[in-house]
């Protein structure tokens, strides 16, 4: 037990690695590899529990030196509250997302590679939000684009490597864009370890290219969640993926970004961040509206979903750039039951195509088609009612808490916007719904039998109403990250005092 | 040789952002390929003293910083990696398509 409680913030990250390269080696038994894969993820799932627990238990970061070397010199790996809650709503939909792989009839899903790529998946993104030092996450996150490119590029979808592509190529020039600001801060500052970079960023804010580093790793997290100006890769490729990949991708790997912003304005850059606040807010506002009209306007459910997310992620954002305490913590709540509901809709698309006469998500396919299939036809509705933000659901917790966070951040001007915006929430929803499964189907169009397994979609949206019921524990615990991440004096003490 | 080293890193981006934004898909990659060798040689030369000096040498004096080789080594493979998915992935659109230019590639036009 010493063991797992010494290394506790490196088991999330090493166990799916490690999952990964066995499921490699069973490659000639597919059953055996999905169970095994799933098996991998559940532990993992439970490390990642277990360290949420410790670090709320205790009010500070786990942490280790990875190699036993001293601070400043080493990578350390960190399990603050806010870290440790992403890696647990991280890890929560992969292993959901494997569930519903297990029960998908996608071809994708035969091949080798396929269950060890999506574990690698999980390694990236849970190291993105572990680690503590600048350059390792540049590495997770390329661990992260690589393994997210791969799995799309094999997708059923015709057009699945050519999506595949555009968001590579993006995500090349992401990383090129966050070499230059780390080189530009190691020139400046002598190290990449978040914790001392911030402590000397804070002693010397006049670092001669903090001004570039700052820009630059601005631009990389939001190409890395698709925030307004360069979401153009997103709804491609997100509508191309194979359903169980998709729900990671427009669940919890844009995550990455909004991770990026919370430690960027709360940590890295604490003087600066009034700036990247207000521009947090502008894209903010922009992708809610920009996002819902685009969302209304769409031909295809999984493509809908997936400009839903800009304008949700358009919600975080603003959120996050209020900056006060109360709307930190209801930009993190946003973002887990985010995960969740557009983790659920996206199944439940992919469900629906996959019972289409000819498989795809178009709306031309699709209509009518949901006479036959009643049971998806609650859980869309479910979600979509979460979506909206309408109780019982923890769509509306999270969106109470951020209007309210807002109210008393006094940012009338963009809750106004936001606030309006989100009817256009509600249009998409109803539309989509209204199509599948009011319409009368035209002539001939069926159901086919079989298709994906109900299990993972059903789970998430009992989930959904699991946080929209009882949300006082999701919530006390973004409470606490939020209080924990606006004093970064704690973040520096905890990982300065960890010794190798 | 810090002016060389910043002429040629300075170059190296003009020349791959030129290609980056060229029509043709095949010169995209490459610019962005240059591009990502452009910032590898400025994450180096953010440790070096001179350029010239040695991270390791049993010599007494002034040496290089070792801990941007280390980066720049990783920021190596992975470029490396990344170029030869990029060129795979175009190898299937190409084919497919019958074309490099960017505009005949409108699968996902609609």
């Amino acid at each position: 037990m010493d063991f797992i409680a010494d290394n506790l913030v490196l088991l999330p990250i090493a166990t799916p690695l490690v999952g990964a390269m066995t499921a490699l080696l069973l490659g000639r038994f597919p059953r055996a590899r999905a169970y095994w894969s799933l098996g991998v993820m559940l532990l993992s799932l439970a490390f990642s529990l277990l360290l949420l627990w410790r670090v709320t238990e205790s009010g500070t970061a786990v942490v280790v030196q990875a190699g036993g070397w001293r601070f400043p010199y080493g990578i350390s790996l960190v399990g603050d509250p806010l870290s440790a809650l992403f890696a647990v709503m991280a890890q929560l939909v992969l292993t959901l997302g494997l569930i519903y792989t297990l029960g998908s009839k996608d071809a994708v899903i035969t091949y080798r590679p396929f269950y060890p790529l999506f574990l690698l998946l999980a390694t990236g993104l849970t190291g993105a939000f572990l680690t503590g030092d600048l350059f390792n996450l540049f590495v997770f996150a390329e661990l992260l684009v690589i393994s997210g490119t791969a799995l799309t590029a094999a997708s059923d979808d015709r057009f699945g490597t050519e999506a595949a592509y555009k968001y590579f190529y993006m995500s090349l020039l992401a990383s090129t864009f966050m070499l230059l600001a780390i080189g530009s801060l190691y020139v400046s500052y002598g190290t990449l370890n978040l914790a001392d970079l911030a402590a000397r960023i804070a002693d010397k804010p006049d670092g001669i290219l903090l001004a570039p580093a700052v820009a630059l790793l601005l631009a990389t997290f939001m190409i890395k969640s698709a925030v307004f100006p360069f979401h153009f890769w997103q709804p491609d490729f997100h509508a191309a993926a194979p359903t169980a990949v998709s729900a990671m991708l427009s669940s919890v790997v844009v995550k990455v970004g909004v991770y990026g912003f919370l430690r960027m304005t709360t940590l890295l850059f604490v003087a600066q961040a009034p700036l990247i606040r207000g521009i947090l807010i502008i894209l903010g506002v922009i992708g809610v509206i920009f996002g819902g009209l685009s969302a209304v306007g769409t031909h295809n459910v999984k493509r809908m979903l997936a400009y839903s997310t800009l304008a949700q992620v358009g919600f975080i954002l603003v959120g996050i750039g209020w900056g006060t305490a109360p709307a930190i913590a209801a930009a993190v709540v946003f973002s887990f039951n985010h995960s969740l509901i557009k983790a659920a809709m996206l199944m439940l698309a992919g469900y629906v195509a996959s019972r289409a006469p000819v498989k795809s998500a178009a709306f031309d396919v699709v209509t009518g088609i949901g006479r036959y299939l009643p049971a998806a036809g609650f859980l869309f509705f479910m979600g979509g009612l979460s979506l909206m933000g309408i109780p019982p659901t923890n769509g509306f917790v999270s969106k109470m808490l951020l209007f309210r966070s807002g109210i008393d951040a006094e940012g009338y001007v963009p809750l106004l916007i936001i606030g309006l915006a989100s009817i256009l929430t509600l249009v998409y929803v109803i539309r989509a719904f209204q199509l599948i499964w009011w319409q009368a189907p035209r002539e001939g169009a069926k159901a086919k039998p079989g298709g994906d397994s109900l299990l993972a979609p059903a789970l998430l949206i009992g989930l959904v109403l699991l946080f929209g019921l009882w949300a006082e524990p999701l919530v006390s615990v973004a409470t606490n990250a939020a209080e924990w991440l606006l004093n970064p004096a704690l973040y520096l003490a905890a990982v300065a005092g960890a010794g190798g | 040789m810090e002016l060389l080293t910043a002429l040629t890193v300075g170059f190296l981006f003009a020349v791959g952002i030129f290609q980056m934004l060229r029509r043709n898909i095949i010169r995209s990659a490459i610019g962005l390929v240059i591009l990502a060798n452009a910032v590898n040689l400025f994450l180096l030369s953010t440790g070096a003293y001179d350029g010239l000096a040695a991270a390791y040498t049993t010599s007494t004096g002034q040496r290089s910083d070792a801990l941007p080789q280390a980066l720049v080594l990783t920021a190596i493979v992975i470029s490396m990696g990344g170029t030869a998915l990029v060129l795979s992935m175009l190898y299937i659109i190409s084919s497919r398509y019958k074309t490099a230019d960017m505009d005949e590639v409108r699968g996902l036009k609609n």
